[in-house]
């Protein structure tokens, strides 16, 4: 059955865009009402193709290539999040974006990615998918070089990095597509061996570098202090990492029957974990509140990694619930931290303190979701962690080691950046801070009674959204919902909590300063020269391979050069010393040329004798 | 066979002597020489007809050459025609060892000579040959003397004019 | 019915020479002209109807045997063609009523030994029609009378009676073992004769004539000379289509029709076509005279033709007669605009040129199109003949040669954009400021050929279809 209505979610917010484009700059009202009506009929929309089942297919480009869109469970649910998340990013940005330039764009470039997004998410076809996907490689591009002339260095490194992985994925897209002899996604099933793995890992890339793990992370938190705020909240807190874990999940469940035997998924898991602990340690000692969020963005995605990675149920099932946890908190926590930058004037963490008292709303979206970050019951992220370590201790202590580290880190750095920006002695000149505009607090407030509502409600996520997604083949009689079956992780996670809260205190207590708080571990023999290389950049992939691009092109610049020269040179010179040569010959002599006849008689005649 | 070799050997000479020789005049007269040997060469090959066509022609011919000749020329200074043949002289040396080079290139091919050619066809009645099966080749050549006739009527009527 | 192309132009020039001759002259450009384009219609036609004929009354007097294939009629078409433009410039540059009488004599002359070259069967009337194309050739290029064309004409004249001496000697020693000069009777000998020696002996002498005749490297040297001396109007025919006749047309009638085109004449043909492809395109690329480097060009054009023709097969074939008339065109159309040149600026030195195509835009355009045609650019006709040539080349196993075509392609686009870099591109220079595009007479025939090159590349598809009939068939 082919359905002209799932052109919908695709086509109304892209016109919407280009439409938003058309309008006069003057209009600033007309653009943001014609935004916010059309994330709001998109979140319509997708409300109401929520819970149904749609083929779309048309024929395209030729070589038996479909048109084809697939609604069903998953996607339907990924791309109502997306509208969600449009709709509140979109409230919130009326206020946020109100005195920035290149508003219009903004909008644009907005609703282009939730276009995309929701095209990539339905598509069911792998072309069809990159399309969309490299769709929104502009999308991410633009929207990020629209925020100031430095931000496009940054939007330059992110469209780098997302353009290379983005080329794995069409590598791994073709291959897999000659392997299964088609490209539609739900009629691929392929064994995890040789090429099948290569397959599939390629196409990983493609996923978890969108998803923004290790190490294809290093453009986020560069985009965190460059590109405006809301793109920060939308894009790789949410839309990113509901794209990134969505396509993993296709791959690891549908298309490729990752097991827990199989080496690929201890590559999942172990990518999962480093991301969690590099990501986390950096994030420990950022000074800047955007920035140390945007660590956490990365970090988180280990967790969601590490649990579709360890193929075991109750991993999967954390490792999607972490997704949309993750996407409300981390966009909630965005949302706070654009409040403040909103009111007042800055996220130096050194420059802010004592604004909990003037922002209370905000203050308390922020508790809730840092306390949802760091895995504390009863809200939501605790539950999903929960899923996740138990799925990981299925598979090895060492993950679960990682992850649970991970947590104790995440805790600390939540603990001091609450701390250090709300809490403490307040600044003289943070004294006339208001709290954020009521468009601004709607959003904050939404998402975190959302990540309360998935925490103390698990069942409703839980069983509506998450678990029909694994399917009960792989549920194997399983049912999350509730309260963790493992008692004995829930009381570890309670006392690494405790520890982190421990720590904390202690040390700022000790230095003074909240600020200050995590400095024992910044400056900790062996890691704080680590900690000097990555502040310095040095583990930047990015940079790294700048670097290495930079020497490969000074030699290619040589070759070039030489062969510049065979063609401008040498061939040039050759030519002319050659015409040379034979104008030298032509002196106009006619006995000179009689004789060339001659021997070319005697040469002409004695070859045709001899081999006749 | 033996005399007609020899004519041959002397017409070659006479030919070589018309184009090496310093004076217009003797050179003149070497053409005309030529002209009459390859006439007797002809009349003992049996081709009285071509003998006939060759010293007509020639006669005509040698006196258009020369009078156009002259009338375009000027006489070379005795230094100058010697320079001219040092130069030659200095620019074809090594034709003579070309020539032997040749020869010897020739002899060690190890060409063999045809031995029985097909004996030439009896002479037919030239009337009935010129007309009936060369008329094109007749009327061709009737061309190419009125364009030798239009060429001096161009090239050097007109020039004598100016 | 193809008699009527040499009679009527042989009795044209006596009825010109009859009394009345101050009639006469007011009226021989227009009688040329038409007459030219009478052959043109004559010969389209009777490719669209071939079996008709009419008025053979003449055969009843005349004992002339004609005949046209296909490949007689390309050549026969592009005869008349590239005299009708010689005629409009030589008219264009001297306007005088009596040397234009004079040209229009010489040209009627050669227009009936070039006719009769491409449609006798019989190898003595080719020779007699070789004479007379030829000797009407020393008369047009020393036209003018000047020194510099004098001495060309003498280059000319001594290699040309080589070439006839060789051709005459080989005619001999084939008449001896043949005993008779027609071209089936020949061919049967060639074929059949135990007398390989001197059957090798006669091709390679005669095959020589035809490659000084067609300029080939090494038997060029006469070449360059004659083109860039010879008046342009002059250099229009001979590089356009007289040495085209003369030694391309009879080397591909005698090697295909007469002689056994085997592999080591395939081999000669090839090595020699590579040679003066490859030399001539290198020599053109370092002259600084516009029509000697356009001489050059002719070298390597006619490497092309030989190649294609070496290549042995039909494809090849009909890739050197497409090329034999897509040159002529744009061979002509670029000696038509070296002539405008010469004679709005006075010079053809092209150091001293530069900018023209501000002032001289038709010129400018035209020249453009025919160097592009000629580099084998598409869609230009000159592009569909390389093509063929070097698929051809390719097909028959010959890649290396294909490659060298190839590679020609690529010094014929250098030198002939240096050409129009130097003089037609760039800044005006300070003593041109003044010059004017040449007249409607000059210009007319240059956008007839111009329309052709476009024309032919772009109707490419048709003109396959004529290619692909049979070419030397009857």
């Amino acid at each position: 059955m082919t359905d002209m209505t799932l052109l919908l979610p695709i086509l109304l917010p892209f016109f919407a865009g280009v439409l938003v484009l058309l309008v006069p700059r003057r209009f600033r009202a007309i653009t943001e009402g014609l935004a916010l009506t059309a994330v709001l009929l998109q979140l319509a929309l997708t409300a109401g193709l929520f819970k149904k089942e749609l083929v779309f297919s048309l024929p395209w480009l030729g070589w038996g290539l479909e048109f084809s869109l697939r609604l069903y469970h998953f996607s339907a649910f990924i791309i109502l999040a997306v509208a969600g998340f449009g709709f509140l990013i979109a409230l919130y940005s009326t206020v946020f974006m109100r005195q920035r330039p290149c508003l219009k764009q903004f909008y644009a470039y907005l609703l282009l990615n939730v276009s995309f997004t929701s095209g990539a998410v339905l598509a069911d076809n792998l072309v069809v998918m990159l399309f969309f996907w490299e769709g929104l490689l502009l999308a991410l591009f633009g929207m990020i070089a629209i925020a100031s002339k430095a931000a496009f260095k940054t939007a330059t490194k992110a469209f780098v990095i997302v353009g290379i992985t983005d080329l794995c994925l069409m590598l791994g897209v073709a291959l897999t597509g000659s392997l299964a002899g088609t490209l539609e996604m739900s009629r691929i099933h392929l064994s995890l061996d040789g090429w099948g793995s290569l397959g599939f890992i390629l196409l990983m890339i493609g996923a978890i570098s969108k998803a923004g793990a290790m190490p294809f992370h290093s453009w986020i938190p560069d985009a965190a202090v460059d590109a405006p705020l809301p793109f920060m909240a939308l894009v790789p807190a949410a839309l990113e990492k509901l794209l990134g874990i969505y396509l993993l999940a296709r791959i690891s469940l549908d298309m490729f029957a990752l097991g827990a035997d199989s080496p690929v998924s201890i590559l999942l898991m172990a990518v999962g974990a480093v991301t969690i602990l590099f990501a986390v340690m950096m994030a420990l000692i950022q000074k800047d509140y955007k920035r140390l969020l945007s660590y956490h963005a990365v970090s988180q995605v280990g967790y969601m990694i590490l649990g579709i990675g360890t193929a075991v149920p109750a991993g999967i099932v954390g490792g999607l619930f972490h997704m949309i946890n993750h996407a409300l908190y981390k966009s909630c926590l965005f949302l706070t931290g654009g409040a403040v930058e909103k009111q007042a004037g800055t996220t130096e963490l050194a420059a802010l303190g004592g604004i909990g008292s003037r922002m209370p709303v905000t203050f308390a979206c922020f508790i809730v979701s840092a306390v949802a970050i760091s895995g504390v019951p009863p809200l939501n992220g605790f539950f999903s962690k929960e899923l996740v370590y138990d799925g990981a201790l299925q598979r090895g202590w060492v993950f679960y080691g990682a992850a649970a580290l991970g947590s104790f880190f995440t805790a600390l750095s939540f603990l001091k950046l609450g701390h250090a920006a709300f809490l403490g002695k307040i600044e003289e000149k943070n004294k006339q801070v208001k709290e954020a505009p009521f468009s601004m607090l709607l959003p904050m407030l939404g998402i975190a009674f959302l990540c309360i509502l998935f925490g103390v409600y698990n069942h409703l996520p839980l069983r509506a959204l998450i678990q029909p997604i694994v399917g009960p083949y792989r549920l194997q009689g399983h049912d999350f919902a509730g309260l963790p079956e493992n008692t004995l992780l829930v009381v570890i996670t309670l006392i690494v909590l405790a520890a982190a809260l421990a720590s904390h205190l202690w040390a700022a207590k000790k230095k003074g300063s909240a600020l200050k708080a995590t400095d024992h571990i910044h400056y900790a023999p062996v890691l704080s020269g680590i900690y000097a290389k990555a502040e310095k950049r040095f583990f930047d992939p990015y940079d790294i391979g700048l670097k290495v691009a930079g020497y490969v092109a000074g030699a290619v610049f040589w070759c070039d050069r030489a062969i510049d020269w065979l063609y401008d040179g040498f061939t040039v010179n050759l030519a002319a010393a050659l015409s040379h040569r034979i104008r030298r010959w032509h002196t106009g002599n006619y006995s000179t040329y009689l004789s060339w006849s001659l021997i070319g008689l005697i040469v002409v005649t004695i070859f045709l004798i001899c081999s006749r | 066979m033996s005399v007609n070799i020899a004519i041959l050997l002397s017409l070659l000479a006479a030919s070589l002597w018309t184009v090496l020789t310093r004076s217009l005049l003797r050179s003149a007269i070497g053409l005309a020489l030529t002209s009459a040997i390859l006439t007797i060469l002809m009349i003992r090959l049996d081709s009285s007809l071509a003998a006939v066509f060759e010293l007509s022609v020639c006669t005509g011919l040698i006196s258009v050459l020369f009078i156009s000749t002259i009338s375009l020329t000027h006489p070379l200074t005795r230094k100058e025609i010697l320079a001219h043949m040092r130069e030659r002289r200095a620019r074809f040396w090594f034709l003579p060892f070309l020539l032997i080079a040749l020869g010897v290139i020739l002899s060690l091919l190890k060409i063999k000579p045809p031995i029985d050619l097909p004996a030439p066809e009896a002479v037919k009645e030239a009337r009935n040959v010129l007309w009936s099966l060369r008329q094109v080749d007749v009327m061709g050549q009737i061309i190419v003397l009125l364009t030798g006739v239009f060429g001096v009527v161009i090239l050097f009527k007109e020039r004598v004019k100016k | 019915m193809y008699a009527y192309l040499i009679l009527i132009p042989f009795f044209s020039v006596i009825i010109l020479n009859l009394p009345f001759r101050t009639t006469m002259k007011k009226a021989a450009f227009w009688a040329c002209l038409v007459l030219l384009l009478a052959q043109m219609c004559l010969v389209v036609f009777s490719a669209i109807f071939p079996g008709c004929s009419f008025f053979d009354i003449f055969k009843t007097l005349f004992k002339l045997d004609f005949t046209a294939d296909n490949l007689s009629r390309v050549l026969l078409f592009s005869i008349a063609l590239i005299l009708c433009v010689t005629l409009l410039v030589q008219k264009s540059i001297l306007g005088d009523k009596e040397r234009i009488f004079n040209f229009v004599n010489m040209l009627l002359i050669i227009l009936v030994g070039m006719n009769g070259i491409v449609m006798v069967r019989d190898i003595f009337s080719l020779y007699v029609f070789l004479e007379i194309t030829a000797v009407s050739s020393f008369i047009l290029i020393g036209f003018n009378q000047d020194l510099d064309a004098f001495e060309a004409a003498f280059k000319y004249i001594i290699l040309s009676v080589i070439a006839t001496a060789l051709m005459l000697s080989s005619i001999a020693i084939i008449l001896l073992l043949a005993g008779d000069t027609s071209f089936s009777a020949i061919a049967s000998t060639v074929r059949l004769s135990p007398h390989r020696l001197l059957i090798s002996l006669a091709v390679g002498i005669f095959l020589c004539a035809c490659f000084i005749k067609a300029g080939l490297m090494p038997f060029h040297g006469w070449l360059p000379d004659v083109y860039s001396a010879a008046p342009t109007s002059v250099s229009v025919l001979l590089a356009g289509i007289a040495t085209k006749t003369v030694g391309v047309y009879t080397l591909i009638r005698i090697v295909n029709s007469v002689f056994v085109l085997d592999r080591s004449l395939q081999h000669l043909l090839l090595a020699l076509g590579a040679v003066s492809m490859i030399a001539g395109a290198l020599a053109a690329l370092g002259q600084r005279d516009l029509k000697r480097m356009l001489a050059y060009s002719s070298i390597s054009q006619v490497g092309y033709i030989v190649l294609g023709l070496g290549a042995a097969t039909p494809l090849g074939l009909a890739g050197a007669i497409f090329h034999v008339f897509n040159h002529a065109v744009f061979k002509s159309l670029l000696f038509v605009d070296s002539a405008a040149v010469e004679l709005e600026t006075g010079t053809v030195q092209m150091d001293k040129l530069s900018g023209l195509a501000k002032r001289m835009p038709v010129t400018g355009f035209t020249s453009v199109l025919a160097s592009l045609s000629c580099a084998g650019i598409p869609p230009l006709a000159g592009f569909w003949s390389k093509l063929i040539i070097v698929i051809a080349l390719w097909a028959s196993g010959h890649y290396a040669y294909a490659m060298l075509a190839v590679l020609a392609s690529l010094l014929t686009l250098a030198y002939l954009l240096t050409m129009q870099r130097k003089i037609f591109f760039g800044k005006l220079g300070q003593d041109m400021a003044e010059i004017e595009e040449a007249g409607p007479v000059l210009m007319l025939p240059a956008l007839i050929l111009a329309v052709i090159t476009v024309g032919v590349g772009l109707l490419f598809p048709f003109v396959s279809i004529l290619l692909k009939g049979n070419l030397l068939g009857g």
